[in-house]
Parts: C-alpha cells; sequence; structure tokens
C-alpha cells in the first residue's frame, strides 16, 4: 500500500465509487427481476396494463394470494383450487426424498470416502456417469415401467424417480465432507472398542452437520423445483407437484398474470428462504456437487 | 473443495490390511470385515441406482430401437415380481433413420448449437464478471454474495414466470420501463419474432445459471493465494494486466469446469421452453431437448423421441469422459 502516489486519495476514491457501481448493477441484475414478480403479485392486472406503468403499485393489496389459497371466490378458482394439494405433494416427496438421501446417501458417501478397492472405484465411476446422464432420456422408460407398476400419478412413484437425480449429489457431497475430517477420529474410535458401524453411527456423524445440511438443503431444492419428472410422471390432476400446477396455468386466457406472478412467487418462497440461511452450507454443497441443472 | 480442508492423512485403513492380499497377516480378517462393512454401506444406494437409472436407461435404448405402441403393447413380454414389461417390436435403427431424414430435426440441431454456443459464453464472461466484482473488497459484499443464490434457487418455471412478466407486450416491466425513458414509442412484442425469442430465451437462462458460475469462479479466486497479487502490483502490474497474468491462468481449472457443465445444461435445457414458448413461434424456439420431449410426450411416438433424446444424451457422455478426463484428473493433481 506504500507505492500509493500522491494524488492516491482521489484514485482510491474513483475506483471505490466504480465497485460500489458495478456492485449495484449486479444487485439489480440478480435481485430486480425477483421484486418485480413481488410486486406484480401485489398489482391488479389493470394497473399493470396503464401507460405509462406505475413503478410502485397504486392499489397495493393480497387479493392475489387469497385468490390462489381459496380465501376469496374468483372467476378462475377451479383451476387455481390445485394450489393447495400440489404444495402439500412437493412437501411430502421432497421431504421424503432428502431423508433417503441423508440416511442412505451419507453411508455410501462415507464409505466411498474412506475405503479403497477396485469395485469401489468402478461402482464410484459409475455413479459419476449417472450424475450428468440427462435425466430427460430416462422419461419414456420411466414413464413405461412406472404405469406397469401403478406407480404412474401416485407420490410414491415421483420419490423412487426423484432419487434417481438426486444420489449421486448427495452421495458426491458426502464423500467429499468426510474426507476433510481427520482419520485420527476413526482410529481412536475404534481403539476404545467401537465396531466400525458405531464409530460411523456415534463418532462421526454427530460431527457432520455441515455436510448433512448441505446435502439436505441441496437436494430438498431440487426436488422442490423438479418439474419435468412430476409433468411426465404425475399428469393427473391432483397427483402433480407446484411445478406442475403452477405451468399449467400459464397461457390460460381466463387468468391474470398477477395471479400467476403471486404462485410463482409463493411456490419461490421455500427454496429462496432455504438457500439463504444455509447460504454457505449451499455454496459448499454447490461446489463440491458441481452440479448440473 | 469444502472450505474447511483437513488433513488428508495416510492411506485408506482397508489399504493396510488389503495391500498384504495373499500373505498370512493378521490384518487379514480386520481389512475382510472393513470389506463387508464398506459393502454394507454402499449396498443400499448401488442397489437403487441399478433399479432406477441403469435399468430404465437400459430399457430406453431398447426402446429407441422399438417400434412401441402404447397401446397394444405387442411383440413380447417381460413378466417380472408380478409387472408386465412390453418389449414392442424391434425395428433396428428405424427410428435413428427417420430420425436423421427428418429436416426438422437438423434445424432443431441447429438451433441448439446456435443456443448452447451463445448461452455458454454468455454464462461464462457473465459469471467471470460477477465473481470478480464480488471478489473486490467493499462493504454489503457478504449480502451480495447471498443474492447470487436467489436466481439459481428458483425453480425454472418461476424463472420462466417471472421473465414473462419482464418481457411482455401488454404489461412487461422492461416495456414499461423504457417507455417511461422515452425510449420507445409502442411496447415491444419480445415473443412474436422467432429469432428474438430464441435469444431472449437464452438471456433468461444465462439469469438462471450465470450465478451458478460465479460461485465457482468465486471459489476459485478464493483459493488464489493473495501474495501472487501483491508480487505483481510490487511489479507496477495494473489491474488488468494482473487478471490477464495472475488471476485467469489460477482459474483455468474452474473455467473448464464451467464451460463444460454450461454446454451440458444448455444442450437439455427444456422447462423454460415450456414455460415461456412452447417451442413457438411456429418450430423457431424448438431446439433438440424440446423436439425430442415433444415427440415422445406430445405426440406419444416414444420410438423416435427416445431416438431424438439419445443423439443428445451421446453428445453428454463424450462431454462426460471429458470432463472426468481432464477436470477430476487435474483436481486430483491439486
Amino acid at each position: 500500500m506504500s507505492a500509493i502516489p500522491i494524488h492516491g486519495r482521489s484514485r482510491r476514491w474513483a475506483s471505490a465509487t466504480m465497485i460500489y457501481g458495478l456492485a449495484a448493477v449486479v444487485a439489480l441484475w440478480l435481485v430486480g427481476p425477483f421484486v418485480w414478480l413481488f410486486i406484480t403479485s401485489i398489482s391488479e392486472q389493470r394497473d399493470l396494463l396503464m401507460r405509462p406503468m406505475p413503478l410502485v403499485p397504486p392499489h397495493p393489496s393480497l387479493d392475489n394470494y387469497a385468490k390462489i389459497l381459496g380465501l376469496v371466490d374468483f372467476h378462475a378458482r377451479h383451476q387455481t383450487a390445485q394450489i393447495l394439494p400440489s404444495m402439500a405433494n412437493s412437501i411430502i416427496v421432497s421431504v421424503v426424498v432428502t431423508a433417503i438421501n441423508v440416511v442412505v446417501g451419507s453411508a455410501a458417501g462415507y464409505a466411498y470416502a474412506r475405503f479403497r478397492h477396485r469395485l469401489m472405484s468402478a461402482t464410484l465411476y459409475a455413479i459419476l456417469f449417472t450424475r450428468m446422464l440427462p435425466v430427460v432420456v430416462l422419461m419414456p422408460a420411466l414413464f413405461l415401467i412406472m404405469r406397469q407398476m401403478g406407480f404412474q400419478n401416485t407420490l410414491s412413484g415421483l420419490i423412487l424417480a426423484y432419487c434417481s437425480f438426486t444420489f449421486p449429489f448427495t452421495i458426491w457431497i458426502m464423500k467429499s465432507y468426510f474426507e476433510t475430517l481427520p482419520r485420527e477420529l476413526e482410529e481412536s474410535g475404534m481403539i476404545d472398542g467401537c465396531t466400525r458401524f458405531q464409530v460411523f453411527y456415534r463418532i462421526i456423524l454427530p460431527i457432520s452437520g455441515p455436510g448433512l445440511v448441505a446435502a439436505g438443503a441441496f437436494t430438498f431444492v431440487l426436488c422442490w423445483n423438479e418439474f419435468l419428472v412430476a409433468q411426465v410422471l404425475n399428469s393427473k390432476q391432483g397427483t402433480g407437484t407446484l411445478p406442475v400446477t403452477i405451468a399449467g396455468m400459464v397461457g390460460q386466457a381466463n387468468i391474470d398474470y398477477s395471479v400467476i406472478a403471486a404462485s410463482g412467487f409463493l411456490s419461490a418462497i421455500p427454496a429462496v428462504l432455504l438457500a439463504l440461511v444455509f447460504q454457505r452450507y449451499m455454496v459448499q454443497g454447490l461446489t463440491a456437487g458441481s452440479v448440473k441443472g | 473443495m469444502w472450505r474447511k480442508a483437513g488433513p488428508r492423512s495416510g492411506p485408506a485403513v482397508s489399504d493396510r490390511g488389503g495391500g498384504a492380499r495373499g500373505s498370512v497377516s493378521p490384518g487379514r480378517s480386520l481389512a475382510r470385515s472393513e470389506a463387508w462393512f464398506a459393502a454394507w454401506m454402499v449396498a443400499p444406494s448401488l442397489l437403487l441406482i441399478a433399479l432406477i437409472v441403469f435399468l430404465p436407461l437400459a430399457y430406453s435404448v431398447w426402446l429407441s430401437f422399438a417400434e412401441v405402441d402404447l397401446l397394444s403393447q405387442s411383440g413380447p413380454v417381460l413378466d417380472i415380481f408380478g409387472m408386465r414389461i412390453p418389449f414392442f417390436r424391434f425395428v433396428g435403427l428405424d427410428n435413428y433413420a427417420r430420425v436423421m431424414s427428418d429436416p426438422e430435426y437438423w434445424r432443431a440441431l441447429g438451433r441448439t448449437v446456435y443456443f448452447v454456443a451463445l448461452f455458454v459464453i454468455e454464462a461464462t464472461v457473465l459469471g467471470l464478471a460477477m465473481a470478480l466484482v464480488l471478489d473486490a473488497n467493499f462493504r454489503g459484499r457478504g449480502v451480495m454474495r447471498a443474492m447470487l443464490l436467489i436466481p439459481w434457487s428458483l425453480s425454472r418455471i418461476a424463472v420462466g414466470i417471472l421473465w414473462l412478466g419482464m418481457l411482455d407486450a401488454d404489461f412487461g416491466a422492461i416495456n414499461g420501463v423504457l417507455y417511461r425513458l422515452g425510449a420507445i414509442d409502442s411496447y415491444i412484442a419480445f415473443f412474436s419474432d422467432g429469432f428474438t425469442a430464441l435469444n431472449v430465451l437464452i438471456v433468461v437462462y444465462v439469469w438462471n445459471q450465470a450465478p451458478f458460475a460465479a460461485i465457482l469462479f468465486l471459489a476459485g479466486l478464493q483459493s488464489i493465494s493473495p501474495d501472487l497479487h501483491a508480487a505483481a502490483a510490487v511489479d507496477g502490474a495494473g489491474y488488468w494486466r494482473r487478471l490477464w497474468h495472475v488471476t485467469l491462468p489460477s482459474l483455468r481449472p474452474m473455467m473448464f469446469l464451467v464451460l463444460v457443465l454450461a454446454t451440458v445444461n444448455g444442450f437439455l435445457m427444456l422447462d423454460l421452453i415450456y414455460v415461456m414458448t412452447s417451442g413457438g413461434p411456429g418450430n423457431d424456439t424448438t431446439t433438440v431437448t424440446w423436439l425430442g420431449y415433444r415427440t415422445a410426450f406430445s405426440f406419444f411416438r416414444f420410438g423416435p423421441g427416445t431416438a431424438i433424446l439419445f443423439t443428445l444424451t451421446l453428445i453428454c457422455v463424450v462431454l462426460t469422459v471429458v470432463y472426468h478426463r481432464f477436470v477430476l484428473a487435474k483436481f486430483r493433481a491439486e
């Protein structure tokens, strides 16, 4: 810092202004559209159509939310009536898939982090392969198999299908987390007479919070946002998830955009909150998982 | 890539016993019990993945060589666990031949290549730019980094809805702002022209995905030793020279990762098309993924649909191999 010339103060001021200016542009780009989604969701459609368009809604209200939650009656009531049931479906599927992932996937991740063997490397490679496999190419086959098994339009079928693209990530994220734990922990546990499983269960898991949170939050967000698989497998009304129901409302002539915006914003809240609350873990999971999608 | 990198101590526990294979050693029974433990730990995952990924994958491959008639379910049937898996009629490469001779497939492929190329470039450049801004030292940096997660954590359906609201020809915010500023006299219809619509899709997908690239780049930037920059600064290198000679070379492995992931993601994009354009106007935003999806699930022609999707999978598999060969090998070497 000693190398700053005499006019360094004004230069530093200029560069600080530039950084804050750039940061403001980035912030507007990242958050502006999302904020606008909220603004339209509390606006009335006719205000949005006014020219010049008001940037602050003149009649802000939560009417659109009341409509989609079924609290007030309106003409497209039967179309928005699916929102609450499909939200329940989304919650059930996401929670169950996350639970399965955390339990089953972390066990596998641990084994892959600690044991070297030809079979282990081969199967790990197979898991890595599935990570890059497009889910859409499995869909015709999954559709027929689920139909034959009677799992079409059921939540169980969807839960099974969701494990196909979440498992590889969970295993990978947990594996990279366990690899950061020192081996001495296990060795001392073994000396104390713990079995291999007890070491994992009593010593390793209790200190694996960050990894488990990253994998769990990550899986939940992936499932909560998933659209394609649910659209194909659970197309029957009442069995779909929230994205499927909302996508079905887009382009319907009798539903105002402001109502759709409200459903969109409502559906985004859980994932956005989860991402912000567990920000640090999400970022670590993202970098460790290096995801597609 | 966990920041909290602990000591990577010693070889795997099982190596110590397992290395002495064949020779009689006291570690041998221990090694065997360790192996059983590992097997039990991975068995549920592997069983599930075999059942819900590899089995459907194999069946999908078969479907792409078959004439699938969903109503008659002709041909041989596999009876397994009380369910009947139909195999339909084997037609060899007919589906692929039909797809390849369809000019619409080649047009869609052209659009896909355009989409992917532009998407990859924009997402990488914008992701890197955002990462560089967020790597600078300023107040509120933490909040800004949290903001990166917002576009990424929205479902693509929400992203599509949001941008429909931004770009609509009657109530779009961008039209509203431009009109207020006096830049336009009448609202622009972004989706009536096919080529414009395709470019709009690219920008929207970039909005959704560039933050992910930025997160990866930020992780890369933070692993660059500040000493390098300090040394370059002492040598009189300005910001741009340091960026070119110090920052970018250190980011090379991360850059490669971002490029490969963005390419695969670009090829697979589907849900945005579903909610924003449905492949229209005409077929002007129909990419290969969308064509395959529509063929299979709108027209229920599973054979050709699966064949279309497999041409895409081939590209992804090639990229995956590249990805593993170069990227993962490099990360391990570090």
